[in-house]
């Protein structure tokens, strides 16, 4: 009797593992449809999402770093002299449309590549700002810790950009090309007035927020051409 | 420079001029604010200063970012009074744009501060419209669903802007708003509201800009319900007290045993044979009267004591029955049997155990005599030859020996027994009759009589009289008794016995210490060694006690029995170091104080007196 109770759950054993071997391969991705489909990449939507989560996330980030900035190192008085004269953000190859019926009237081409060269053109400059963010004295942590995290979102944010422009576009692109050239150059080394580096970085941020609000509603208003182009184009 | 020095000259009359009428530049303009309501469009705002009294004009210039051109407001009646509108096509975004205000009247013009505007962080979206409030039933309870749509300007759906939501309830008698966060959908459903009726607001914002105004109140009744929780709730209650109820009933119809049980009955205080009456009564001799037990102490019973306690046999043939009976009836407070030596010194006073009997007794082993004693066994001091010892507590018969213990013995316990003894020799003196006339059925009764204890006299301590009487009883015993007592037979342990040698004619014992040589038989120690001997009795009733050693008895037991006193002194114990006992004879030993024979001393009288 032993004998045979032994051979049974030992034969139990040996099916379950059968099974269970069987059924050792990757789950399959299934799309809204319920088909099986090969988990090979994600959709243009969720991609589209992910990507415009990431330029809402960026733009809010920066608008903290600016405000920190603005509180802890720029005196009251100066704070409206923002981008005056001398004090401008950097300047992009190709027009960026400024308005909305300007930006209604390019073409989701456009729409995606003004993004793309836009975070392209950042990347440089916060690396800058980190560096030039440590010399100071009293930088509070949050500021330095904000800085670096945009800066390794904006890579990332890069990055789904390429892959989205390779799937609506069928385009190639290669990524970080230093296509753009620095306006702002990094700093040899010498210390200037500590005003002058304050309105400086202080311009550095303030742009950036703007370019990060640009990005985030470029990339909404391609989502919604995505969807429905007549009813994006309308009001 | 005559003119430049002529027009000064020149403006300078003329502001004095103007001074003096009361008109003056214009004062100093200032931007309040620049909304963008869509992100699309903007408005800019400015406060005119001091108009100087003569008519102003104000003109808003801006300029752009990353151009010196500078430009005119387009439009100045849109927005109405001191505004400037930009419409789509001026309107840039991410651009800063630099405006000021100027303010112009005929003496002068005067400049606002630049301010720096860019579009997207001036967004302020219109209230969000049609709020809409209903109210929902379900199983739950109901609930109040609020809906709106977004500001007809704002252009959500391309995605150009993105705008949250915000709504706020409130009861028309509450102080604060309740605020909900609706997010980015067009709808809330509000819970847990009280009956009543509520105001509803809705406002929203883009993701970055600022709120917009509430809207307009919109108002919904909240009808009343009983939700499940509180009906629940209400069953629960009208249960508990059912059943509380239920309980309370029971335990009213279970009152007494409930009572019983809670609170058992104290006892009253009671004593025996007290009349709870006669307190009520008052009467305290009635009272105290009644708490007197009749019969005690037992002063009369006495002799009836000894009487039913002691039975004493002379005859050979007439067995002493022991009294087995009366032993376990009278001796309520006796000690065991073997407890001869405890609190009861008279009880070792053996020396009074008159052994004249044994002697004539001697031989004869037939003999069974019991003694039935006050707390223990038959003092077995008599006993066969053949046997080695008394046997205190057998209360087997012991051949051939009479003895009588004396009264002392005879109540050793009772403490008011002695002291009755004490107080009086009466009891001692009545025993003995008593016990011979109790024993008359079983020896001659008539003999008895003659031992009768008005014989003697009563004298307290009078070992040698009280010694007389019982040896006189007991030599009485003797002679009526039976032939063959076995007077000779004396004690292994008979220390400081006395023993009848004989009765004289006039009625008297003739005691000897049983330390006479005279009983080779007995071949016992006379004097006990744990018997301490008075040495002396000095005037003041002072008692020596010596302490002895020896085993000899020395007998100088007199052979003089013809007078009592020689007889008394003939009780002298032998021992040559204690004559002190025979003096102190004569100056008698006061009250509570009893010498016996051999010197040995009956504590039991010491004890002192109540």
């Amino acid at each position: 009797m032993n004998r045979v109770k032994v051979l049974q759950v030992w034969l139990c054993c040996v099916s379950l593992c059968r099974f269970w071997v069987s059924h050792a391969v990757p789950l399959d991705c299934k799309d809204e449809t319920g088909s099986l489909t090969h988990c090979t990449s994600i959709s243009q939507e969720k991609l589209l999402d992910r990507v415009i989560q990431h330029a809402e996330l960026i733009y809010r980030v920066s608008e903290e770093s600016c405000t920190l900035f603005e509180e802890m190192f720029v005196p009251y008085p100066l704070h409206t002299l923002r981008n005056q004269a001398g004090n401008m953000c950097h300047s992009k190859p190709f027009p960026i449309p400024g308005s909305k019926s300007e930006t209604q009237q390019i073409s989701d081409t456009w729409l995606l590549h003004s993004v793309l060269i836009l975070v392209q053109s950042w990347m440089e400059p916060l690396l800058y700002l980190q560096t030039t963010l440590d010399r100071y004295d009293d930088a509070p942590d949050a500021l330095l810790n904000k800085t670096k995290w945009v800066s390794d979102k904006l890579l990332s944010l890069e990055q789904g950009v390429v892959v989205l422009i390779r799937k609506m576009l069928d385009e190639g692109i290669l990524m970080s090309s230093s296509v753009i050239e620095q306006t702002l150059a990094p700093n040899d080394g010498q210390s200037p007035e500590v005003l002058e580096s304050v309105l400086r970085d202080y311009n550095l941020l303030t742009c950036f927020k703007k370019d990060a609000h640009k990005m985030e509603t470029f990339l909404k208003l391609l989502k919604c051409r995505q969807s429905n182009k007549l009813s994006c184009l309308s009001h | 420079m005559r003119n430049s020095g002529a027009v000064l000259i020149l403006t300078f009359i003329a502001n004095l001029i103007s001074q003096a009428a009361g008109v003056s530049p214009p004062g100093k303009p200032r931007l309040t604010s620049c909304r963008s309501p869509e992100k699309e469009t903007f408005t800019c705002w400015w406060e005119p200063g001091d108009d100087g009294g003569l008519p102003t004009t104000y003109a808003l210039y801006y300029r752009l970012e990353h151009s010196e051109t500078v430009y005119e407001c387009p439009d100045y009646r849109t927005a109405g009074e001191n505004s400037c509108f930009f419409n789509k096509n001026d309107t840039s975004l991410w651009v800063n744009y630099n405006i000021t205000v100027v303010a112009t009247n005929a003496l002068g013009k005067n400049i606002s501060d630049p301010v720096e505007v860019d579009v997207v962080y001036i967004v302020q979206p219109k209230s969000p419209e049609n709020v809409t409030a209903v109210v929902v039933h379900e199983d739950q309870g109901p609930f109040v669903k609020v809906f709106w749509e977004k500001p007809r300007t704002a252009d959500t759906r391309s995605g150009w802007i993105t705008l949250l939501y915000q709504l706020r309830v409130k009861q028309e008698k509450d102080k604060e708003w309740v605020e909900y966060d609706a997010g980015r959908q067009k709808y809330y459903n509000v819970f847990s509201l009280h009956p009543g009726k509520y105001m509803v607001q809705v406002r929203c914002k883009p993701d970055h800009g600022f709120w917009s105004e509430w809207t307009k109140t919109t108002y919904i009744i909240m009808p009343d319900y009983l939700s499940k929780e509180r009906s629940l709730w209400i069953m629960v209650t009208v249960f508990s007290v059912f059943v509380v109820l239920i309980l309370t009933w029971m335990l009213n119809m279970k009152r007494n045993s409930v009572e019983l049980c809670l609170l058992p009955p104290v006892p009253g205080p009671k004593i025996k044979g007290f009349d709870k009456q006669l307190l009520k009564s008052g009467k305290s001799e009635e009272i105290f009267n009644s708490l007197v037990i009749q019969g005690f102490p037992p002063t009369t019973d006495y002799d009836d004591l000894l009487v039913e306690y002691l039975e004493v046999y002379d005859n050979e043939q007439q067995e002493l029955v022991l009294d087995g009976k009366d032993l376990s009836e009278d001796c309520i407070k006796s000690k065991s049997p073997s407890n001869c030596d405890s609190g009861r010194g008279s009880c070792d006073s053996r020396t009074l155990l008159l052994e004249k009997c044994i002697e004539g007794r001697e031989g004869s082993g037939s003999d069974q005599h019991q003694y039935s004693q006050h707390g223990e066994t038959s003092w077995a001091s008599t006993e066969s030859s053949e046997s080695q010892g008394p046997e205190p507590s057998s209360p087997e018969s012991v051949d051939g020996r009479v003895k009588t213990w004396p009264i002392v013995c005879l109540s050793p316990e009772t403490q008011p027994y002695h002291h009755y003894q004490v107080g009086g020799a009466k009891p001692a003196y009545h025993s003995v009759p008593e016990i011979l006339s109790h024993l008359s059925p079983h020896a001659t009764a008539s003999n008895y009589h003659q031992l009768h204890h008005q014989d003697i006299p009563p004298q307290e301590g009078h070992f040698s009289k009280l010694a007389c009487s019982h040896s006189q009883s007991y030599n009485q015993f003797n002679l009526d008794g039976s032939d063959t007592p076995a007077h000779g037979v004396p004690p292994s342990r008979s220390l400081g016995y006395v023993e009848v040698q004989r009765v004289n004619p006039e009625n008297m014992l003739l005691l000897r210490p049983l330390s006479d040589p005279n009983r080779e038989l007995e071949g016992s120690d006379c004097t006990g060694e744990d018997y301490s001997k008075v040495k002396e009795v000095t005037s003041n009733n002072i008692l020596f006690l010596q302490r002895e050693t020896s085993h000899q008895c020395v007998d100088n037991y007199s052979q003089d029995l013809d007078s009592q006193a020689d007889q008394c002194t003939s009780q002298q114990p032998p021992h040559p170091c204690k004559p002190a006992v025979h003096q102190s004879y004569s100056p008698m030993p006061q009250e509570g104080m009893r010498v016996m024979g051999n010197g040995y001393v009956d504590t039991t009288v010491l004890m002192p007196s109540y």
